[in-house]
């Protein structure tokens, strides 16, 4: 009865996360056109409804409507499967990403390995959507994610450890807790360095300018998913939304502090104690949306061999610097 | 020297400037015009679609037939039928191939009576080619068209006069260019203004 009850909880959470979830998404799409569109000088999506807010509606519609093409010669099991693959493993990283205090699916102790895990199984539906698709564009695009992928795993997961190393748990939540110890109640200062780091990682992993390679316009029309159409185009477009959704999540929790707010802010403010936890969280984790589409607005495409070098002789010699420096002032201190 | 290239390397300072203007252009107004709901002014020597004018007191075209349009032309895409009846030369039919125009307005300038004008519609995309070979007909009503939507009584446009001669060597028709009336209104309202005046 008690397991019953607990399964029914979280089975109930998981559809209400989900619901909001996907309309953070889809608005996320919208917000992307609208601050692109503004950069430019441009207005972006103004027809359907005032100011275009009904365009993701509008999008979702046509999406389902539009006829599935699987080309002739795909590999048809794999074609259909890969973005599954990419939608589920993107999604599975929520369960462990806290929006409040306990507002939380599952809360295990080894929450930060779990998300850069099953963030890395998201590679696996591009590769094979590369190669299922039977298509030179799709496939340079799946082995380019594949290189820039697991070059950057690396550059990410380093930054993350000095995070590791100063909240001595691999808990999100308890990574939060420790950050309102601090005076200024983030991770950010510390370790500006590993968040340096994250971020430039954050962007080569969910494959957006200035590192989308993967799906380069100019030169592989789509990359791994030209040959998708319809629905399981969407999958994809999905699955990179959620992609950029968690990794400003997982930016917010172990480097702004998740839910709290500087605990010197709310001295000074007293009445911003009344404001609720996951305002806090959302403002932060926008901000993060935000910095993706600015920097899109921003940066042209690196080269291959520039993104490469980047990641191998920039992020990760900065990151182990930070894990030593990070270290050594744990021990003596 | 030196010291400052690797501070701007180090900490981005070229990235920074670029996020900062792109950020400024945010904020700032966006130029758009949208097209269906919003149009552009339209400036004066627009050169848009052909029309015959109609002369308001004989509810017809002004042509005489000199032929001088059709010669002309660098697109050959004026064909003008006349015939010879009780001795006076008559416009029979006169026709514009819009699809093959590239809207020099030679025509217009050298037209020595004013009687063929480049409107500023441009709205008149079609799905036939045929829709875009003008007959003498449809260039009178594409003229009707447009002085519907014309406020003033009087259409003048300097770029009618052949741009850079001295207007000493104009032709005396263009020297002595005046508005073309859209209305026989006009008279009537003068006359009213002067009885009010009176």
């Amino acid at each position: 009865m008690d397991t019953l009850y607990i399964i029914a909880i979280t089975i109930i959470k998981t559809a209400v996360y989900f619901g909001i979830l996907m309309l953070h998404v889809a608005y996320a799409t919208y917000a992307e056109r609208k601050v692109i569109g503004h950069i430019q000088l441009r207005l972006g999506p103004m027809v359907v409804g005032p100011h275009g807010i009904l365009q993701p509606i509008a999008d979702v519609i046509k999406l389902l409507l539009k006829e599935d093409i699987v080309p002739a010669k795909v590999d048809k099991a794999i074609f259909k499967a890969a973005p599954i693959i990419s939608l589920t493993a993107a999604l599975s990283t929520f369960a462990v990403i806290p929006v409040d205090k306990n507002w939380i699916i599952a809360d295990i102790n080894v929450g930060l390995l779990y998300v850069i895990g099953i963030a890395g199984i998201g590679t696996y539906g591009i590769i094979f959507s590369g190669w299922a698709s039977n298509s030179k564009y799709a496939f340079l695009g799946g082995l380019r994610s594949a290189a820039q992928m697991v070059s950057y795993e690396v550059a990410l997961g380093l930054s993350l450890v000095g995070v590791i190393l100063m909240a001595e748990s691999f808990n999100l939540t308890e990574i939060v807790n420790k950050q309102t110890e601090y005076w200024y109640g983030m991770f950010l200062f510390p370790q500006i360095i590993a968040y340096f780091v994250f971020v430039v990682a954050m962007l080569a992993e969910t494959n957006r300018l200035p590192f989308d390679l993967p799906e380069a316009e100019t030169e592989l029309v789509a990359g791994y998913f030209v040959e998708y159409s319809g629905i399981r185009f969407s999958l994809f477009y999905l699955a990179e939304y959620l992609a950029m959704f968690c990794m400003s999540a997982l930016a917010t929790i172990c480097f702004w502090g998740g839910w709290t707010a500087p605990p010197i802010l709310i001295k000074t403010f007293p009445i911003l104690e009344f404001v609720p936890g996951f305002v806090w969280f959302l403002i932060k984790v926008y901000f993060h949306i935000f910095l993706f589409f600015w920097l899109r607005g921003t940066l042209p495409r690196y080269r291959y061999d520039q993104l490469m070098a980047i990641g191998w002789k920039v992020l990760i010699p900065l990151a182990l610097i930070n894990i030593v420096v990070t270290s050594i002032v744990k021990y003596y201190y | 020297m030196k010291l400052k290239e690797v501070i701007n390397k180090i900490f981005l300072i070229e990235i920074f400037k670029g996020l900062f203007l792109t950020l400024r252009m945010l904020f700032s107004k966006s130029v758009t015009i949208q097209y269906p709901f919003e149009r552009r002014e339209v400036y004066d020597g627009f050169r848009g679609r052909h029309a015959l004018v109609r002369d308001p007191f004989t509810e017809n075209d002004k042509c005489i037939g000199c032929m001088r349009c059709s010669t002309v032309c660098p697109s050959r895409c004026i064909y003008i039928k006349r015939e010879k009846r009780e001795n006076k030369m008559v416009v029979v039919d006169y026709i514009i191939d819009a699809s093959r125009c590239i809207y020099c307005a030679y025509c217009v300038e050298t037209c020595p009576v004013c009687a063929l004008v480049l409107t500023e519609d441009y709205e008149y995309s079609s799905y036939k080619r045929k829709e875009l070979i003008f007959n003498k007909e449809q260039l009178l009503k594409n003229w009707d068209d447009f002085a519907s939507k014309w406020k003033d009584d009087f259409y003048f446009n300097k770029f009618w006069q052949p741009p850079g001669i001295n207007p000493s060597r104009w032709p005396k028709t263009k020297r002595e260019q005046k508005p073309i009336q859209l209305r026989k209104v006009v008279e009537i309202r003068k006359e009213e203004k002067n009885e009010s005046n009176n």
